[in-house]
């Protein structure tokens, strides 16, 4: 089973929600360290003018290029749902590999925060949550219901097919774990 | 994953937010060892139906936890308004407040006290602008402003137009409209009632073709809108008097609903034909006016008519300016002429947008009793004329020019000292640097507080206030509803931090004041609200629970619609106006005999617009909107915030180019009245001649004037239209690389 997440990018306003809670529920510190981003996109011409936000995190690969670029080994693809996660104690620091993963992935979802040493943070599905029995603390912050979670065949069932949208390019070699609803220009 | 937060003695706390916030969302704060550790939103079974919470209240805890949060009394140890200051106990503050108060009343009367009380905390029990009322009122009286900020030219239209000010529907309502135009209204970025959104996306899901009509191409009709229709700030009254020219000259307004439900019509129509002033409101003349082709004025003429029902919304941001409530009441009356007013997908207009079940302006609070000082006063209840409103108080908008100049002004009092909470005025009315000099020329300044606010800072005496999660309490559900919540005491005062109420009943000893404190337990007085307030408690029926669960849902069988009874029962339900319809002609305006109300709605320019002489050399129309990640200027700190949208300068290529700017530059925005300095965005997503600073940025002037914090109100003018909107979205400024 792979766990994957759902986008409706017509849905999403660009409000941070979803960054914000997920800052809260995984304490993750004030400052550029963000586990669960929203990338913004402006074409066109006053007034056609088109707008489009996008979600930047963990999309949880298929074939997780980051573990393959870690020299310590530290990040790992768990076999039961296909969550990719990192040893924070084993990862050797931002400065001493140079961030191989950060530079591997295709989605900038290995975050570091500003000190000296930082070592990688990044999206780990809410674990915690879903041995709950709850949502992804993003799924359950979003209050234009742009996000979505579950099995990925599952989404596939509900959402659809599509992988490609607006600010986002689906990378066939590593295969994140999403389903998008694409918001296309008029 | 071992995750050291997840233990057994985390509590979990229902409780919400007392912000000025535009939703109440359910919050699940967990709670260990007196800190707040995590929040979770409202766990409704059906996700759909969950209240959820906005990026704010997901930091909250960031909020209640800020380092730099308040934690003693201190009095001023430096020059005014420079923030230095040091600690004092609680007898030390409380005698010199009582002390200065009865001073001041003694030597010049107890209107020379003034009171500045706002909306910086929404709930019953707690809230300083309800306590500070009446302990003052029992002390022998003092003076303080009428009007607020945000909604006072929408009030004053629907009072005019309606007699009410419940001109909403339920959310959900909008599923029923064909044809939804947002007018001046994004609630994606000022909430407008929790789940607004979230219904707005829905009823576009389901076919609504939805039109934005706004200087700039919001966030809300970037998700749901077909067209962005870009109009220039003040002049949406001359498209909208163009589009009634095109339905009066095609014939495509609704006569039978306009005969039935209201007067005035034909005056209005006489206004737009050009039968009184010579001018017919064609498309051509609004073209020139509002920069939107003549072609598409009449095209959403047209459509506006032909779809049935059709929801116009209008908000409150374009009534915030010099004319503004005029917006609002020509709103109301395109509603009325294309028949959509009291239908289900319809919309009244008036740009409150409450519901009667869970408003904030029917909350229950202490009695505060009459002020002695406004007894000589005129009535005022139920006026619409500004002028007597003005007589014993202080439009909000000028109380600046009102501490420095006085009765000399024309001014109510001669102010001696001021003592303020629940706002931060001199960030939030217009006018920033004049609040800085009225500030300093103050003799005395208590501030009750829970941050060092940009005003805080010119206190010479500063209490320190606790948050809502430290005090139990009734909030409500902003204007929207239908349901009521509950906040549960989530930690003890942080500090030595009291409640503005607490506060009171401790001065009240020792200003000598009996019988002020409530002398009940704080659960006992909640419940005591709940039972009396004749709205609560006709829902509220088991209070344990409604305790319990934080909040009690009301079930309604249908949307509720605004104004249905008077549509579908006229006999029986006249309108609250005193002829019982829809006033499209004010006789009660047209009494008031001011060239700044017609009796009925019109565009009139105004200053700082694009004719004003100043216009050459400041050639930008300035717009202050709502922030998404502050409340106005509460949360201002908390750096998850801060960091998820950086304060800038909308500014268009055309504008830009000019300018020699480039996104991300450093520029500086300025008129005569101040200069801030951010970046600049440079967006297609604002019509040229205009740009957009979001308001609550904290005013943090430098040695030479320079508001580095680029507080909106820097540059906005404090002044007030006939109606008495405040006029934050009328100033003209020009932009420069820094």
């Amino acid at each position: 089973m792979q766990m994957g997440f759902y986008f409706d990018q017509t849905r999403c306003t660009g409000c941070n929600a979803c960054r914000v809670a997920c800052k809260d529920w995984n304490d993750v510190p004030e400052g550029p360290e963000a586990w669960m981003q929203v990338k913004y996109l402006e074409q066109g011409e006053t007034p056609d003018v088109f707008v489009a936000y996008m979600i930047q995190t963990c999309f949880h690969c298929e074939s997780p290029i980051c573990a393959e670029a870690c020299p310590a080994g530290a990040i790992t693809k768990r076999p039961e749902d296909g969550i990719v996660l990192v040893d924070r104690n084993a990862c050797l620091g931002k400065e001493e590999c140079g961030a191989k993963c950060l530079k591997a992935c295709p989605y900038d979802a290995p975050q570091f925060g500003p000190e000296p040493g930082a070592k990688m943070g990044k999206c780990v599905f809410c674990t915690d949550r879903l041995v709950q029995g709850k949502m992804p603390s993003c799924v359950e912050a979003c209050y234009t219901r742009a996000l979505d979670f579950g099995p990925l065949d599952e989404l596939q069932k509900k959402y659809g097919q599509a992988v490609e949208a607006p600010n986002f390019k689906y990378s066939k070699r590593t295969k994140p774990s999403v389903i998008m609803n694409p918001k296309n220009p008029k | 994953m071992e995750n050291p937060q997840h233990s057994q003695d985390v509590r979990i706390v229902r409780a919400t937010s007392a912000f000025d916030c535009g939703g109440r969302c359910p919050l699940l704060l967990h709670v260990k060892d007196n800190k707040i550790i995590r929040i979770e939103g409202d766990d409704h079974p059906d996700s759909d139906r969950q209240l959820r919470t906005c990026l704010r209240c997901r930091a909250y805890r960031k909020y209640v936890h800020h380092p730099e949060r308040l934690m003693h009394p201190q009095k001023r140890a430096g020059a005014k308004g420079e923030g230095k200051f040091e600690r004092i106990s609680w007898d030390e503050a409380l005698s010199i407040l009582s002390d200065k108060l009865k001073e001041t009343k003694d030597k010049f009367g107890p209107e020379s006290i003034l009171l500045m009380t706002g909306g910086g905390y929404l709930a019953s029990l707690h809230s300083g602008s309800m306590a500070a009322p009446r302990l003052l009122n029992q002390f022998g009286g003092y003076t303080t402003h009428y009007g607020n900020i945000s909604s006072e030219g929408a009030v004053w239209a629907s009072l005019v137009q309606y007699g009410s000010v419940m001109v909403g529907h339920s959310r959900e309502d909008m599923l029923n409209s064909k044809l939804i135009i947002l007018w001046g209204w994004d609630p994606a970025r000022m909430i407008s009632g929790s789940n607004t959104m979230h219904h707005l996306l829905k009823a576009k899901e389901n076919g609504a073709r939805v039109i934005s009509v706004e200087p700039r191409y919001t966030d809300t009709a970037a998700a749901v809108a077909d067209k962005w229709i870009p109009i220039y700030p003040g002049t949406d009254t001359a498209m909208m008097a163009a589009m009634a020219y095109v339905m009066i000259t095609e014939d495509l307004h609704d006569q039978a609903f306009l005969d039935k439900y209201t007067i005035g019509f034909d005056k209005f129509k006489e206004y737009i034909l050009g039968d009184e002033d010579g001018q017919a409101k064609t498309p051509q003349w609004a073209e020139a006016v509002c920069g939107v082709p003549a072609e598409t004025i009449a095209d959403l003429a047209r459509e506006y008519a032909a779809a049935k029902p059709a929801a116009l919304m209008d908000c409150q941001g374009p009534a915030r300016s010099a004319m503004g409530e005029q917006y609002c009441r020509f709103a109301a009356t395109l509603s009325a002429m294309t028949g959509n007013v009291g239908k289900p997908g319809g919309s009244a207009c008036g740009g409150l947008m409450g519901i009667p079940i869970g408003h904030m302006f029917r909350m229950s609070a202490i009695p505060p009793g009459k002020n002695p000082v406004e007894m000589t006063g005129p009535k005022i209840k139920g006026t619409l004329d500004i002028r007597d409103r003005v007589i014993k108080r202080i439009h909000i908008n000028k109380l600046w020019e009102a501490i420095l100049e006085g009765k000399a002004g024309g001014f109510p009092a001669d102010v001696k000292m001021a003592w303020s909470m629940c706002n931060n005025y001199l960030n939030q009315i217009g006018n920033a640097n004049k609040g800085d000099k009225a500030l300093k020329k103050l003799p005395f300044f208590a501030v009750n507080e829970i941050f060092m606010t940009a005003q805080a800072r010119y206190a010479d005496l500063l209490l320190p206030v606790t948050t809502a999660a430290e005090r139990s309490d009734l909030t409500y559900a902003w204007p929207s509803g239908p349901y009521y919540t509950f906040v549960n005491r989530a930690i003890e005062p942080l500090g030595e931090c009291k409640s503005d109420l607490e506060i009171c009943e401790m001065l009240s000893d020792y200003l000598g004041v009996k019988d002020y404190r409530l002398g009940a337990k704080e659960d006992d007085i909640l419940k005591h609200m709940v039972d009396q307030n004749p709205v609560t408690s006709k829902y509220v029926t088991d209070f344990d629970k409604f305790k319990n669960d934080g909040i009690h849902r009301i079930e309604l069988k249908e949307p509720y619609i605004a104004f249905r009874k008077q549509i579908e029962d006229p006999e029986n339900n006249p309108f609250d106006t005193p002829s019982g319809k829809i006033e499209i002609y004010s006789q009660r305006v047209a009494d008031i005999n001011s060239p700044k109300c017609p009796p009925v709605p019109k565009y009139i320019p105004t200053f700082e617009d694009r004719n004003d002489p100043l216009f050459e050399k400041y050639p930008l129309q300035l717009l202050t909107p709502h922030p998404r990640n502050r409340v106005h200027s509460e949360m201002y700190k908390v750096e998850w915030l801060r960091e998820a949208e950086p304060h800038v300068l909308w500014i268009h290529p055309k504008d830009a180019e000019a300018r020699g700017v480039s996104n991300g530059d450093d520029i500086q925005a300025f008129n005569d009245r101040g200069r801030v300095a951010l970046k600049a965005f440079v967006t297609q997503r604002i019509k040229p001649g205009v740009v957009c600073m979001f308001e609550g940025a904290w005013y943090q002037p430098d040695e030479n004037g320079i508001d580095r914090g680029a507080c909106a109100n820097t540059l906005t003018k404090d002044d007030y239209s006939g109606g008495g909107a405040a006029v934050m979205n009328t100033s003209l400024v020009q932009v420069a690389k820094a």
